[in-house]
């Protein structure tokens, strides 16, 4: 059995069917996202891991253990929540201490690990300020520390990051990532953002309304999306129907729609040289959007078709709107959904 | 412009002080002088503070009044504490109920509330029917709205619930985590609210009047016959009762003050 395994998960609120039978697994050491849109029941799924919240039904097991019904504060578990929950009336120190604490730890060896997790999150110097004089990056991170310094089984993330500006924010996927890996604890962490997950994690569980979609690697998530919800949320997908797409291209793409990622079209001005595998056809340059490291160039096709397609922008426009252009790509790497 | 309108608004405020405190500096002169029927008084004395002091009456009445106080703030406290914490975390509908209730000593009067319980309890020969039990049990009533209310705004300032999901992670019980996390964030609505109580029950003459019997004797009770004996010493009962509610609010103000200072003294450095 998986380190963490939840078994036919169902939570019911009044009558909001919020998780649907889950089955999830997570191994030992690793940093699982749980992703989807808002109110799709990530926060729900983590609290009942948690025991804040009673499963309706369903078994979940931590270590070989059974933990359905145990309460809160014996399940070894560690968690940071997406609002501040630093305890106001108690500075840094104590906030972090709190928990070792309340296992009759010496004070000498409390102290020490104390101090050795504000080094880790970078805070050693704010160790005697209250939480209302921190900054709401520094917040979390002591949030972190309180969290991770018990040794936890299981550590929780639920959003920490969502209310951080996105350059610190970028920091700190990136230390808390580090950090996990440094010290080996077994993380599930929630996000709404696609790019945080692809960045953190060694597994992406996509949710939608109550149920898991699709659970890979952040690679197998990104290039080979199951469904088209999957295509919708991540990446920046073409989703044209494959009637249109199979017209245009000459080609015979199962299924109901085509997922196609714009980084895969590549436009030229002369027809490329016809091969096994690659499609091609000519269209219209219609508009372009600049996203910085590259320009989006929207593409007509005949019979009303339209593809994005990415081009890394060096110093200049190759194309601009009205031009015809011929577009190709990989017929093994256009996904029929 | 806005000079002249800060100017005026402290001649208000002077103004209003001075219209209040008149009656105080009247009687506390008045307390102080053999006579006052001139415009200037004369023949200063401390003869009735020395008379009320020595009156061991006086004094008893001084304990009794800080007994029959503190003890319903006591209580009152650690049961809307108690009430508060089980309906937040275990019935948040009853929530609504709970307010209800504690606001309806609002409406009630001091005479009807006392009537009222000397009917129901008087006759009866249980412990609830004690002079004193009354008597507290009615102060509690009288207060609850307002320590209620001090205590519900100071939770609806912290987000009491995730706080203690928090202290729960950690490994606390939730009921120690309300004590250790959430009362401690609260104290300063529980001491404006004790402070509303104690003024309250520092005034009340009329419940302690219909309650209580003739050897529990709070200090209105005992201004009130002052004034039948002397009115100079009435005045100086009236100083003493003027002082001690000063003297109260200054040193839970300072406790509140110094408390936060030192927390920003020691976050500071
Ligand atoms: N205590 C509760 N009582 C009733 N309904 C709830 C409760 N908690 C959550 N829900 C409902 O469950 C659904 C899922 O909520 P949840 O908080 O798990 O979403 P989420 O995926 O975490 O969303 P977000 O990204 O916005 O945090 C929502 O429809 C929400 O209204
Ligand atoms: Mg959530």
């Amino acid at each position: 059995m998986a380190y963490i395994h939840f078994e036919k998960i169902n939570k019911i609120f009044g009558t909001n069917h919020v998780l649907k039978d889950i089955d999830l697994d997570v191994e030992k050491g690793q940093l699982v996202t749980l992703l989807g849109p808002s109110g799709c029941g990530k926060s729900t799924l983590l609290r009942c891991l948690a025991g804040l919240e009673q499963v309706t039904d369903g078994h979940i097991y931590l270590d070989g253990q059974e933990i359905t019904d145990v309460v809160p504060r014996r399940r070894g578990i560690g968690m940071v929540f997406q609002q501040y929950s630093l305890f106001p009336n108690m500075n840094v120190r104590d906030n972090v201490a709190y928990g070792l604490k309340l296992k009759k730890l010496p004070k000498a060896e409390i102290n020490q690990k104390v101090e050795q997790m504000l080094d880790i999150v970078g805070l050693s110097e704010k160790i005697s300020q209250y939480p209302a004089q921190l900054s709401g990056g520094q917040q979390q991170r002591v949030a972190l520390a309180r969290a991770m310094v018990t040794a936890p089984k299981v550590l929780l993330l639920d959003e920490p990051l969502s209310a951080i500006d996105a350059l610190l924010r970028k920091n700190l996927q990136i230390e808390i990532r580090r950090i996990q890996q440094q010290l080996g604890i077994t993380t599930i962490f929630v996000t709404h953002d696609q790019d945080e997950a692809m960045v953190m994690s060694d597994m992406i569980h996509l949710f939608h309304e109550g149920k898991i979609e699709q659970s890979g690697t952040p690679e197998q998530i990104y290039t080979r999306p199951a469904t088209k919800f999957a295509a919708t949320f991540i990446g920046n997908y073409n989703l044209p129907t494959a009637a249109d797409f199979n017209r245009a291209f000459h080609t015979d793409i199962p299924g109901q729609d085509v997922a196609v990622r714009p980084e895969i079209v590549t436009l030229t001005k002369q027809a490329p040289k016809a091969e096994d595998g690659l499609l091609v056809a000519e269209g219209t340059i219609t508009s372009h959007i600049s996203h910085g490291n590259l320009i989006r160039f929207a593409v007509e096709f005949e019979g009303g078709l339209t593809l994005n397609a990415d081009v890394v922008y060096e110093n200049k426009l190759d194309f601009g709107e009205g031009d015809r252009v011929f577009a190709a790509m990989k017929k093994d790497l256009v996904i029929g959904l | 412009m806005r000079k002249g309108s800060k100017v005026s608004s402290n001649i208000i405020m002077t103004l209003v002080t001075v219209w209040l405190l008149i009656p105080l500096l009247a009687t506390i002169i008045y307390s102080l002088f053999e006579d006052w029927t001139g415009i200037i008084p004369h023949g200063f004395t401390l003869a009735n503070y020395q008379k009320i002091f020595t009156d061991t009456a006086f004094l008893t009445s001084m304990y009794q009044t800080l007994l029959v106080c503190v003890i319903p703030i006591v209580i009152t406290i650690l049961v809307v504490l108690l009430g508060l914490f089980v309906v937040t975390v275990y019935f948040p509908k009853l929530e609504k109920y709970m307010q209800i209730l504690c606001m309806i000593p609002y409406t009630i009067q001091g005479v009807i509330l006392s009537v009222s319980i000397l009917i129901l309890y008087a006759k009866g020969d249980t412990v609830l029917s004690g002079r004193m039990t009354m008597l507290i049990g009615a102060y509690c009533i009288i207060i609850l709205p307002h320590i209620y209310n001090g205590i519900r705004n100071g939770m609806r300032a912290i987000n009491m619930n995730m706080l203690l999901e928090a202290a729960e992670m950690l490994g606390e019980s939730k009921l120690k985590a309300f004590f250790k996390v959430i009362v401690p964030n609260i104290l300063t609505g529980i001491t404006v609210s004790s402070l509303l109580a104690v003024g309250l029950l520092f005034g009340d003459y009329v419940i302690i009047r219909n309650l209580s019997s003739s050897n529990v004797n709070n200090m209105q009770k005992f201004l009130y016959q002052a004034m039948k004996r002397s009115s100079a010493e009435a005045s100086a009962v009236f100083v003493v009762i003027m002082l001690i509610t000063f003297a109260i609010t200054a040193i839970v103000l300072t406790l509140q003050s110094r408390s936060t200072l030192e927390k920003i003294r020691n976050g500071g450095k």
